[in-house]
């Protein structure tokens, strides 16, 4: 029987599927219960010095599977997540916490934070198209990324993932300012919109929102091929996986776990556990014992 | 987003109206729709009719459903659902405990053999008092300013509950949970419908979470039995930020 578990940065998952931030990953109890349900780790919702409240609604479109959101970094401040962090680990699996800010100095004070929370590592939010000041913004300069990995780097022991946009000219020079990251994580959502021609108005209430899901998965797919033979480096794929054929395709493009979001929109919390057993069969089938065995097969030198 | 044409606005009270629209798409009693009003925002609204026609019953609070209670005959109606998963609606004596606006969601399931206990703060408040015969129904006001002098769960301890094949409660979180106490261990079928704060309706924001299941989607409505234990029920609710806010309910 072969193995479908796995290690990330030295962080042991029973299995390659975790949960992305921003879904369903803000409430302790709901992380709590996708882990309980066959998630091997959450990435927690990303967090801010302060509270915000996000977007007014309209802040989600629905595009067949796959989704447009503008949710806007919604969040209670770090100050009040540790509450949370509490919570979920009662699971007992691994928890990331995300965080974002517009520059060195906050987003190390809000690493700090989360690594006295107890989280098993940080994954930096350097690509949300669609909060001002915030995400793309900082993800693009690559002098920046290079500051705020680095800073992070050399007060926290836990590992650290960038999670990189998209919505960039070149990624590579932005993967290269963040190569002191432990992993990549790629992608973010891409940046887009719709327009409800009966009101002649933009949906969301911002505008502009972030496409995720079925729709954004071959985009992702030559992100991380791209990236993983540049940079050889550990990579988390994450957009559009809704089952285990997506999740092997990221594995043989170079990543070494995924990350799963909008797919729980339409297949519900039953996906881990889903997935898990559709990826054995299909590892012994192909005669795979190991995940390891499958990261990056396809990348043609 | 689905695009369906007002027919008809009814005044139900001072600030309750009732919109009518044809919409052919099957819904169960206690679904609800994410309406958006452009330019005003998008707000979570149960149905408060599921026949040929269907019908919102919209009380005026905030700016959008204040735009919504104006809107006319004629008039463009935006919605995305029916989300949730409704009441499971079961044969024979049924009562409805609905608290504020809360009657709205549960009068889908009103028919011959379904009793009402509507209460309200004060009498202007009662909404679809008139929708129930006096025979069928069961009133308590705050103030006593109409029928019962107090709160619903202190008329429903007054009433033979033993008597009903089913139970359906919604209203304000802090009556729901004091008429979970008093119907908890009472072997009649009970369902409640919660609200929280939605955002996204499809269980992906987890703004509406509730000790790990998404109100919007694992609910609407939950039996009793899901809710006693709820670390969260009648005990927490979260702000718009998601910000954790302890409640004074018990
Ligand atoms: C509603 C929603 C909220 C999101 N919020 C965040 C966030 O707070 N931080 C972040 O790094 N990514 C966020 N994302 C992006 C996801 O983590 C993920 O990168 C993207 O959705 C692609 O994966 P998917 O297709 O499996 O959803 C969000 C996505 C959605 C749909
Ligand atoms: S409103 Fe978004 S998860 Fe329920």
């Amino acid at each position: 029987m072969s193995d479908i578990s796995t290690t990330l940065a030295g962080i042991k998952l029973v299995n390659p599927f975790m949960v992305a931030s921003g879904i369903l990953d803000e409430n302790g109890y709901t992380m709590k219960e996708l882990l309980e349900r066959g998630a091997a780790a959450v990435v927690t919702k990303s967090i801010g010095i302060s509270e915000r409240d996000g977007y007014p609604t309209p802040v989600i479109v629905e595009y067949g599977d796959s989704l447009i959101n503008a949710v806007g970094l919604s969040n209670p401040g770090i100050e009040n997540f540790g509450e949370e962090i509490n919570i979920a680990k009662e699971a007992k699996r691994p928890i990331i916490g995300s965080v974002f800010a517009y520059n060195a100095e906050e987003f190390t004070k809000l690493s700090v934070k989360m690594e006295e929370y107890g989280v098993d590592a940080i994954e930096l939010n350097l690509s949300c198209p669609h909060v001002k000041g915030f995400g793309l913004e900082v993800g693009s300069d690559p002098d920046l990324v290079e500051d705020i990995v680095n800073e992070i780097k050399s007060k926290v022991k836990v590992p650290v993932f960038a999670k990189l946009s998209p919505n960039v000219s070149n990624i590579i020079e932005i993967a290269k300012a963040a190569e002191k990251a432990d992993a990549y994580v790629l992608i973010n959502t891409v940046k887009a919109m719709a327009i409800d021609i009966y009101s002649r108005s933009p949906v969301l209430s911002n505008l502009y929102g972030g496409l995720s899901g079925p729709a954004i998965k071959p985009v992702g797919i030559r992100y991380v091929y791209e990236v993983k033979k540049e940079t050889g480096k550990e990579i988390i794929g994450v957009g559009g996986i809704s089952n285990y054929k997506d999740a092997i395709e990221y594995i043989m493009a170079g990543a070494s776990a995924v990350q799963i979001g909008t797919a729980l929109y339409k297949y519900g919390k039953g996906i881990f556990r889903e997935m898990e057993w559709q990826l054995r069969t299909f590892m012994d089938e192909e005669r795979f014992e190991k995940i390891e065995e499958m990261v990056g097969v396809a990348i043609k030198r | 987003m689905i695009n369906l044409k007002i027919e008809e606005n009814v005044k139900e009270s001072q600030n309750v109206n009732t919109l009518y629209f044809n919409w052919d798409q099957d819904i169960r009693p206690g679904q609800f729709a994410m309406i958006w009003i452009p330019g005003y925002g998008e707000i979570p609204m149960s149905f408060s009719g599921l026949g040929r026609r269907k019908s919102i019953t919209v009380k005026a609070y905030g700016s959008a459903s204040r735009k919504l209670t104006e809107l006319k005959a004629g008039d463009d109606l935006f919605l995305r659902g029916p989300y949730g998963n409704g009441f499971d609606v079961r044969e024979g004596r049924k009562l409805l405990v609905g608290g504020g606006s809360g009657i709205v969601s549960l009068y889908p399931i009103a028919d011959q053999e379904t009793d009402a206990l509507i209460s309200a703060k004060t009498r202007d408040e009662l909404i679809f008092k008139d929708r129930f015969p006096e025979s069928r129904r069961f009133i308590a006001t705050d103030d006593g300013s109409d029928g019962f002098h107090g709160f619903a769960h202190e008329l429903l301890q007054r009433i033979n509950i033993d008597s009903y094949e089913a139970i359906y409660v919604c209203g304000p979180e802090q009556m729901m949970y004091k008429v979970l106490q008093v119907l908890k261990g009472r072997k009649v079928f009970v369902q409640f419908s919660l609200e929280r704060t939605m955002k996204c309706g499809i269980g992906i924001c987890d703004s509406c979470s509730l000790g790990g299941k998404q109100v919007c989607k694992e609910g609407p409505v939950f039996n009793i039995e899901e809710l006693i234990g709820n670390p969260e029920f009648g005990v927490y609710r979260t702000t718009y930020s998601g910000r954790r806010i302890r409640l004074n309910v018990k």
